[in-house]
């Protein structure tokens, strides 16, 4: 079986998953980027009364918000959701996410458990350490000069 | 005479008699550890000097759809600016800081990748480092361009199976 083959075959639940931040349509886009970087983390998933994710509030929602000279305080996420929103469960094959980072470019992709609640994030990074993973000796043992990689860390 | 001495052609033993190339177990495992991040033709990147405000820097990465802006001084590579600096830096003081230099609040000596280095010391500076985007650059320490997890995937895909 080739990796495409394990890809299908693993479920979305293996891939590092990071906390989701969960904020309502109506949280201002200030609190929410108190929240992300609190949680170091380059999303705000809006979701409804019953917990199930509607949109995202992304970094490029508040660089585009910040390009327009408009105010964190006085806007509401709602009003600025990322495009892209890909929410897939966590028994659904890894191969969903590749296709959607490779394919679609997106950066986020919401996890949810079979009932559709809202159980954590991965995309980009989640699929980048999979593959890291799986080919330790092509990977990990690269070295990249002399930085030292840990302090430099961004997050996901 | 310069010294050196003389060769005879019938004892000269190449070295490379011995050698064997590397066995991978897939191609996948030899495109990781062997093709060079040249051959992903990394995405062209959008560059603003050091001098540049946070607030022209801002509105092109929202004008360009990009995540991060190379910052260069000269042909120079001396920082990155992402949409993480703007988060963690920029955001929440955005009007009393938009007419600083980028240089201010850019990500000074980021990790870099060589254009002849391996596709998986791309894929390390994303997936361990922990960098979206790792700026590439030519042997000669001039900027090639930037490699990003979409890029490394796309690249991988023919060898999945």
């Amino acid at each position: 079986m080739g990796f495409r083959g394990e890809l299908d075959q693993d479920t979305v639940g293996n891939l590092p998953l990071r906390d989701a931040i969960a904020v309502q349509h109506d949280t201002t886009a200030l609190d929410a980027v108190k929240l992300m970087r609190e949680k170091s983390l380059g999303c705000a998933v809006i979701v409804d009364q019953g917990g199930t994710p509607t949109g995202l509030f992304s970094e490029q929602s508040l660089v585009d918000m910040l390009a327009r000279d408009l105010s964190l305080a006085d806007h509401v996420v709602g009003d600025f959701t990322d495009a892209g929103l890909l929410v897939v469960r966590s028994s659904d094959p890894i191969s969903r996410v590749w296709d959607a980072v490779e394919r679609d470019g997106l950066r986020f992709v919401l996890v949810t458990d079979d009932e559709g609640k809202l159980i954590g994030v991965t995309g980009q990074r989640g699929i980048a350490e999979y593959l890291a993973e799986r080919f330790p000796q092509q990977v990990l043992v690269q070295r990249l000069g002399n930085t030292p990689w840990m302090q430099q860390r961004e997050g996901a | 005479m310069n010294g050196t001495p003389q060769s005879d052609p019938d004892k000269f033993e190449d070295p490379l008699n011995n050698y064997e190339p590397t066995p991978y177990a897939s191609e996948l495992h030899r495109v990781l550890a062997e093709e060079a991040i040249d051959d992903m033709q990394s995405t062209p990147s959008a560059q603003v000097t050091v001098d540049t405000s946070i607030r022209g820097a801002t509105e092109m990465l929202s004008e360009l759809k990009v995540s991060s802006l190379l910052v260069v001084k000269g042909e120079t590579l001396v920082g990155i600016f992402t949409e993480r600096d703007v988060l963690e830096k920029v955001a929440e003081n955005y009007a009393a800081l938009a007419d600083q230099p980028v240089g201010e609040v850019m990500s000074a000596d980021p990790t870099v990748v060589y254009e002849t280095d391996p596709v998986g010391m791309a894929l390390a500076g994303i997936a361990v480092a922990g960098h979206r985007h790792v700026p590439v650059l030519k042997v000669d320490g001039t900027v090639m361009g930037i490699v990003s997890p979409k890029r490394v995937l796309r690249h991988l895909s023919p060898y999945l199976d």
